[in-house]
């Protein structure tokens, strides 16, 4: 059987029993599956690089992809091409390029010091988070395709990114964010300095010229800080005022504003007080929490790019007897293309010559082949598997289905109504109330002792600003947020969280979510008792080198394989060959028994069955089944006992669907479902008061994942998948999806605490400073220590366990 | 007490001029990249001193 206990030392795949590969690594014999993983290894190792494999936070699960060949890449080194992909100054060439199947800090490592080995290359950075490589290299000793093809040798798939891509938004805003956190940050401290002073001074007495002085030195440093740090949350509040739905960040810009203002006018007039430094530090903890959050954010990957990795770069164009290899960009409706076995299809098409079967996996969630011939119309994005076909393109670019299907779901994502949150609708009913009572107090205090009642309302403002609600909801999430981002769990949208928290229901996408995607034998019946088990394994691998058939990959072994003669595919139908003067067939039951048919003795349902013939007789079949996930079981039941039902929704045919539902135990699965059908059961589920919460990866999701109220994706779904995500699982295990929801309920709980607290201390603190008996430093102090105690909650989220 | 009339001014001109600086900093794109340098230095590499250039 193939499920060894050892495990690859370069890909941690199981080795198969038949493989006895070592790799020498420094000193001991390490295991390997493959020739393939041999070489890698060993170039790593020759390179002095072993410790990538020490560093590597997990195994690179894209090992095993061919490395492409280096003519690919030399269409990048035309002119051209050259003035879209690079800039060059000085003699030295920049380039950005996308490193598609990165998956840790490790990577990086390798990625950068693979280059700057190369001569020619004068640095080459890696950010592992965009996975974007920045290379400079001397043009006149370096193509650009060498730099390309040694990634790709590598095992990654580059892509080069034109220069304006390379200065995003995310960039600009995390530009301006991380320059209002320093002006508020360096604010703050100053500001604290000088209300050292100013307190002393209130209790030792102090010099009025001094307290004026620091006062308006105070008001300096203040300025910038509210002007400039805090001027998202007025811009923010201004939205609210003018939409008539006051957010959080206007009881946050009237708190800072009021304050100021005050402050202001008690410097410049000797007032009894100024609260620069509760201003200050305002304004520093919340500009902090929205720095967090943003960089949360944007840990999704750029969507674009994203996008364009499921195409391949470039595409033979055919015009007459010539062929061209050009960039896929450049393609046009009418184009003539040659796509070969094993490629990307460039663009939607319609095939003109030849006939294969394509892998629409990404489109249509189908993972059984597609068999096409001429007149068929293929799309972008899905594979070709065994034939060579020349199409007729139709459609290119962001006209294509996958360009659609991308359009698609991001009117999904755009169409979710806008949540609002339970803080947000307290807050703006507080705020309302909030003016109501200081309005109150002032014409109160205004009869009884008009010289202390702008003192006693300013108080009162100051007291009960709501900055230990506003800061309530925020500092949890940020919290969350980053604790979630060091267990590899990534969210991306704000709300995810608090939906999480009321999901009742869990939906699952079986391949590639539940199972990997990867089929392997279950397990061997030899019919002809002549025949071994060992031996049927070898006959089928050595008959399926010549397909390219995703079940052909179950069969990959190292063992030496017997020799194949008149080696045929036949599409749709399975592999042909003459070992040993002896015909065997394999493939579907028909085709393996020369047309006899065969009882085999099991259920349709159970797998998918190959069959081995020779001479019109069936020799063995062999059970096929992608391989679960890791830690499914663990997970369901884990989600049971936290009283989720879990169903399984999937494009597949019935027989597998059914057999994995009954051997998870789910007892809610549909099978044969097309993206709107999903969309339909989910949409069904919500309008029975259910909450969905949507697991599932590749293309054809994603719709489906926006339409569900929360959507989780594992990362190496299609990329696409990722970003329209809320939630993304790094690593191979579906474990996490328990973290994921122990961690929204925890989440939630310390923000209910946090608004608890917020709420009792305001309505202690209104009645005493509206009496006249909290003057303003105190209440200064009051505010400062409720929102202190409000991110201390939030932090403990960044001890999760 | 008098000398804080100049201590505070002057401490404030240098704090002018440290935001100044790291304005400028991550306006070049100094600050771009706020997750590898973390671990970067973990790495240390033997095969080239490092490339000092951005």
């Amino acid at each position: 059987m193939t499920t060894g206990t050892e495990t690859c030392f370069h890909c941690a795949l199981p080795i198969p029993a038949d493989c006895h590969l070592t790799v020498d690594m420094e000193g001991r014999q390490q295991p390997v599956c493959c020739p393939g993983c041999k070489a890698v290894a060993e170039l790593i190792r020759d390179s002095g690089m072993s410790r990538y494999y020490a560093l590597r936070e997990a195994p690179d699960p894209g090992v095993g992809r061919p490395p492409d060949e280096t003519a690919e890449w030399l269409v990048f080194d035309n002119d051209d091409m050259l003035a879209a992909f690079t800039e060059t100054s000085d003699g030295v060439a920049e380039a950005t390029v996308y490193a598609g199947g990165m998956y840790c800090s490790a990577c990086s490592w390798l990625i950068e010091t693979t280059l700057s080995k190369l001569a020619g290359v004068v640095s080459a950075e890696v950010n592992p988070v965009t996975h974007r490589l920045r290379v400079r290299w001397r043009p006149d000793g370096l193509r650009f395709s060498d730099i390309l093809a040694t990634l790709a040798d590598l095992g990654y798939q580059p892509q080069p990114l034109a220069p304006e891509n390379t200065t995003r938004p995310e960039l600009v805003e995390q530009r301006a964010a991380l320059k209002r956190l320093l002006v508020a940050s360096l604010g703050m401290m100053q500001v604290m300095m000088f209300a050292v002073g100013l307190y002393a001074g209130d209790f030792q007495g102090i010099d009025a010229e001094m307290q004026r002085f620091l006062r308006l030195v105070s008001f300096f440093v203040t300025t910038p800080v509210v002007f400039y740090a805090a001027r998202p949350f007025f811009k923010s509040a201004w939205r609210g005022i003018r939409t008539r739905k006051p957010g959080m960040d206007l009881p946050v810009s009237i708190a800072v504003g009021s304050a100021y203002a005050a402050s202001v006018y008690a410097t410049f007039t000797n007032g009894p007080a100024v609260w620069f430094d509760s201003v200050t530090m305002f304004v520093f903890f919340l500009t902090l929490g929205r720095f967090l959050e943003m960089r949360a954010r944007h840990r999704s990957i750029d969507r674009t790019v994203a996008l364009s990795s499921l195409l391949p770069n470039t595409a033979t164009r055919v015009s007459g007897d010539s062929k061209f290899i050009v960039p896929v960009s450049q393609l046009q409706a009418g184009d003539r293309v040659l796509v070969r076995a094993g490629d990307g299809i460039p663009a939607d098409g319609v095939i003109v010559h030849g006939q294969t079967s394509v892998d629409e996996t990404m489109l249509t969630g189908e993972a059984r082949p597609q068999t096409k011939s001429v007149g068929d119309a293929v799309a972008a994005g899905s594979v070709n598997i065994d034939g060579l076909i020349e199409l007729s393109v139709t459609r290119t670019g962001s006209d294509t289905t996958l360009g659609t299907i991308s359009r698609l779901s991001e009117r999904a994502r755009y169409a979710r109504p806008a949540f609002v949150t339970l803080a947000d609708r307290i807050a703006s009913y507080i705020v309302i109330a909030l003016l109501v009572i200081a309005a109150i107090v002032a014409t109160a205090w205004y009869f009884v002792a008009p010289e202390r009642a702008f003192v006693i309302t300013l108080s009162v403002l100051v007291v009960t600003c709501p900055c230990a609600l506003a800061l309530a909801t925020p500092a949890a999430f940020a919290a969350a947020g980053s604790r979630l981002s060091q267990l590899r769990l990534l969210v991306t949208n704000g709300n995810a969280i608090e939906a999480l928290s009321r999901a009742t229901v869990v939906m699952f996408d079986k391949t590639g979510t539940l199972t990997r995607g990867l089929p392997r034998i279950q397990s061997v019946v030899v019919l002809d008792e002549s025949m071994t088990e060992y031996d049927c394994r070898l006959i089928a691998a050595a008959l399926e080198t010549a397909s390219s058939h995703p079940l052909a990959r179950a069969f990959a072994t190292s063992a030496s394989l017997p020799r194949v003669s008149q080696q045929h595919v036949e599409v749709g139908q399975g592999v042909s060959g003459i070992i040993d003067g002896r015909r065997w067939r394999l493939g579907s039951a028909n085709f393996a028994g020369g047309g006899a048919g065969i009882d085999t003795g099991t259920p349709d349902s159970v797998a998918t069955n190959v069959f081995l013939g020779s001479d019109d007789n069936v020799v063995a079949w062999f059970d096929v089944e992608d391989e679960l996930r890791p830690g499914v079981a663990a997970t369901l039941e884990s989600l049971d006992r936290m009283g989720l039902r879990a169903a399984l929704v999937s494009g597949d045919k019935q027989g597998p669907v059914e057999d994995l539902a009954t051997r998870l135990g789910i007892a809610d699965f549909h099978f044969e479902c097309t993206p709107q059908r999903k969309l339909q059961i989910i949409e069904a589920a919500q309008r029975e008061g259910e909450r969905v919460v949507m697991v599932g990866d590749g293309i054809n999701d994603a719709p489906v994942l926006s339409g569900a109220d929360t959507s989780v994706a594992p990362a190496h779904g299609a990329m696409l998948a990722q970003t329209s995500a809320d939630v993304i699982m790094l690593g191979d295990s579906l474990e996490p999806l328990t973290t994921v929801f122990q961690m929204s309920a925890k989440t939630m709980r310390i923000v209910r605490q946090n608004l608890a607290w917020a709420i009792v201390y305001n309505a202690l603190a209104l009645p005493l400073a509206a009496a006249g008996l909290v003057p303003p430093w105190l209440a200064a102090i009051g505010m400062s220590a409720s929102s202190l105690i409000v991110v201390l909650n939030a932090l403990r989220l960044s001890r999760f366990e | 007490m008098s000398i804080l009339y100049v201590l505070i001014p002057l401490a404030l001109l240098l704090l002018g001029g440290a935001v100044w600086v790291f304005f400028w900093a991550v306006s070049s794109g100094q600050f771009d990249d706020l997750d590898t340098p973390a671990v970067r230095i973990i790495m240390d590499d033997d095969s080239k001193p490092d490339d000092s250039e951005r």
